[in-house]
């Protein structure tokens, strides 16, 4: 068994990772930048261990850094977490060079499914469809506007080397083409370092449907199911739920064949996810492969609750050698769940991430509800990482309770300080269109400007009353100071320290100011 | 100050609130006098006589900031003792959200812009991101170049 695990990554899924290793007995080592000296996963675990300046490209992605802070700690192990390093291949066999048990895919794995033209390839030999697509090798704006052609319009311009939805770009119109190509390949230069573009016939109304599978070094190969994550906005996902409301149990068993597959040809360990287009509905709908993650995933909290399975123990287990703790008949799909993500950006400005203390934030604790977060109040949201606050799960008997408790948790999640799409969910969790479960990948950025709009409600007689509270501290909100113990304390304090520095408007940033 | 009158406002909406000696709070439009209680720092429970709600408050520099129900208000409060402020014209200023580049500049002074026109686009954390007009106005000035690197809340360009 692994000992003592290095945990190359920040935020919620560094904490996530760290519980993990608290219920299993393992140490665990936090890496931390200057400005995380304080961050709640750099105080949660057992050690930690500064790494450098803010930015990621000078702490978090420095691929020696982390790795000799794992040998100076004695760790035997090292667990990237998702973003950062985790599908980097360099990375993964830096860890193996130094001894560390990578917990993840092998090396040659991670390369392979992080080239999208090589991952194409591995699909169709286990054979699994695949949407119509290719790389040109020579990347003129003229080639690879005749790749286009001939895939037929609409196509989805993709950055060869990576994913998330940085260098992506739909082009429905011949016109369009120039501006695609040359945001795209700036945006995919800029992400990955590497400017090339790869053309994909973009597909009529698809679910976005991935498949949550596992493998280990036995030769053990299991799918726990899948995930609907097409409530996305600008490919980035938003709501993420299991069961998807357009998978009957006959296109599951497909799909879940098909992704097995996969595994076993390329002899996959750990954790992964395949995402597949679904077009159609019912038993004829058809799927398509889309790509492989070679990470543990943002949404794996909804697997987790609806399977009933601890997927970082498994990851954990599984990079120690052992076998995994399940089989595929062992897993079972039971009633259903929700997760949405709590970004710090504004709708109203493209969802513009913002930064600035938190001066208000309080978790709503209700049953069935999971929250995992990397924030607390008082905590300071960088402009050098990615906006995510926090993930808001939901389970319940059926999609319509897990969607109810959803919405009821998110309004009883006060965040301020800073903006949040928090207005923006509540108002995507009562749209008809999302209840009946009928929608697509590009749902959101269709309706995104209504969606906002019918956030707007015009402020209740007790909102303005309520604002000048502080402002009358003899007369109201004079009351019982119904103590809450420490609780009630510690959070005054957070706030305190956190108004103090909200009063230095370099410190709270945002776009508009009256000058 | 026991009690007091408040002007507070939420973008076009406006309401005098008065603060009685007695603790309790009049808004202008409504007829139930309401009741705040603080539960703790920054959580109140206000009741209209009817019905009850947890609210929270802070004071940021976007204004007082108001959850109530999975909604959030943004207010300006003075006091209506205060002399309101001279003139209509009002003049923004844009400033960059986060450090960044600015990758395109799509408009010269004199133009003429409606709410939600892309005005420029910077590139921060591996993303385009579009800068948009937060109301229909005339653009005074453009403070910045393409390909300049700019730090956070540097003036981009000024609206009028």
């Amino acid at each position: 068994m692994i000992k003592r695990l290095l945990i190359a990554n920040r935020g919620e899924i560094a904490l996530r990772v760290i519980r993990a290793c608290s219920e299993m007995g393992i140490e665990s080592v936090a890496v931390y930048s200057e400005v995380d000296a304080n961050a709640p996963h750099t105080v949660a675990a057992d050690r930690a261990v500064a790494i450098g300046p803010a930015p990621a490209v000078d702490s978090y992605l420095a691929i020696g850094k982390i790795v000799d802070a794992a040998r100076a700690t004695g760790c035997d192990a090292v667990h990237p977490g998702y973003g950062f390093l985790a599908e980097n291949p360099a990375f993964a066999s830096a860890c193996i060079d130094a001894g560390l048990r990578f917990v993840g895919p092998q090396p040659a794995v991670i390369e392979m499914m992080g080239s999208k033209t090589a991952a194409r390839r591995a699909a169709q030999s286990a054979g699994l469809p695949i949407v119509p697509g290719e790389t040109p090798a020579d990347q003129s704006n003229d080639t690879i506007a005749g790749a286009a052609a001939r895939v037929g319009l609409p196509v989805l311009l993709k950055a060869a080397a990576g994913g998330g939805g940085k260098g992506m770009r739909l082009v429905a119109a011949a016109r369009e083409m120039d501006e695609a190509i040359d945001g795209a390949r700036r945006e995919a230069q800029a992400a990955f370092g590497n400017g090339t573009l790869y053309v994909e016939r973009a597909l009529a109304r698809p679910r976005h449907v991935e498949i949550q599978v596992f493998g280990d070094s036995h030769g053990h190969a299991v799918h726990l199911f899948e995930r609907d994550c097409s409530a996305q906005r600008r490919h980035q996902k938003v709501v993420e739920e299991s069961p998807s409301p357009a998978v009957t149990p006959r296109l599951r068993a497909r799909m879940g064949e098909a992704a097995v597959s996969l595994v076993r040809a390329v002899g996959y360990r750990n954790a992964g996810t395949i995402e597949f287009l679904v077009e159609g509905t019912g038993d004829e709908a058809h799927f398509c492969f889309l790509e492989m993650n070679t990470r543990l995933q943002v949404e794996h909290p909804v697997t987790e609750a609806v399977t009933g399975v601890d997927l970082v123990r498994a990851q954990l287990l599984e990079a120690s050698g052992e076998p995994l703790p399940w089989t595929q008949d062992d897993l079972s799909l039971r009633g259903h769940a929700i997760e949405c993500r709590i970004y710090a950006e504004d709708p109203e400005q493209d969802f513009l991430p913002q930064a600035g203390p938190l001066l208000c934030y309080r978790e709503p604790a209700m049953p069935g509800v999971r929250i995992d977060a990397g924030v607390i109040e008082g905590s300071e949201v960088s402009v050098h990482y990615d906006p995510l606050l926090a993930k808001l799960v939901a389970y319940g008997e059926t999609r319509d309770v897990a969607i109810d408790r959803l919405a009821a948790a998110l309004r009883h999640f006060p965040i301020l300080g800073m903006r949040t799409n928090v207005p923006f969910l509540v108002t995507l969790l009562t749209d008809p269109r999302f209840r009946r479960g009928d929608i697509h990948t590009r749902f959101l950025d269709d309706h995104a400007a209504a969606l906002i709009a019918a956030a707007h409600v015009e402020a209740p007689a007790e909102a303005f009353a309520a604002a000048v509270a502080m402002d009358a501290p003899d007369g109201a909100g004079k009351g019982a100071r119904a103590g809450r113990g420490a609780r009630a304390g510690r959070g005054a304090r957070a706030a305190t320290a956190a108004s103090r520095e909200a009063a230095d408007p370099w410190t709270l940033l945002r776009g508009w100011r009256n000058g | 100050m026991a009690a007091g009158r408040f002007v507070v406002r939420e973008g076009d909406n406006s309401r005098t609130v008065e603060v009685q000696s007695d603790g309790r709070v009049l808004v202008e439009g409504s007829d139930r006098p309401i009741e705040v209680r603080a539960i703790e720092h920054g959580e109140y429970d206000v009741s209209d006589g009817d019905r009850r709600r947890r609210v929270f408050v802070a004071s940021g520099t976007d204004g007082r900031e108001v959850f109530i129900d999975g909604r959030v208000f943004r207010f300006e409060v003075r006091s209506a003792s205060e002399r309101r402020q001279e003139g209509g014209h009002h003049l923004d200023s844009l400033t960059a959200p986060m450090p960044g580049t600015v990758i395109k500049v799509l408009v010269e002074p004199g133009q003429h812009v409606r709410r939600g026109d892309t005005l420029l686009k910077l590139e921060a954390m591996k993303m385009e991101l579009p800068v948009r007009a937060p109301h229909d106005g005339v653009v005074k000035a453009v403070r910045c170049r393409e390909g300049e690197l700019v730090q956070a809340g540097v003036r981009l360009l000024d609206l009028g």
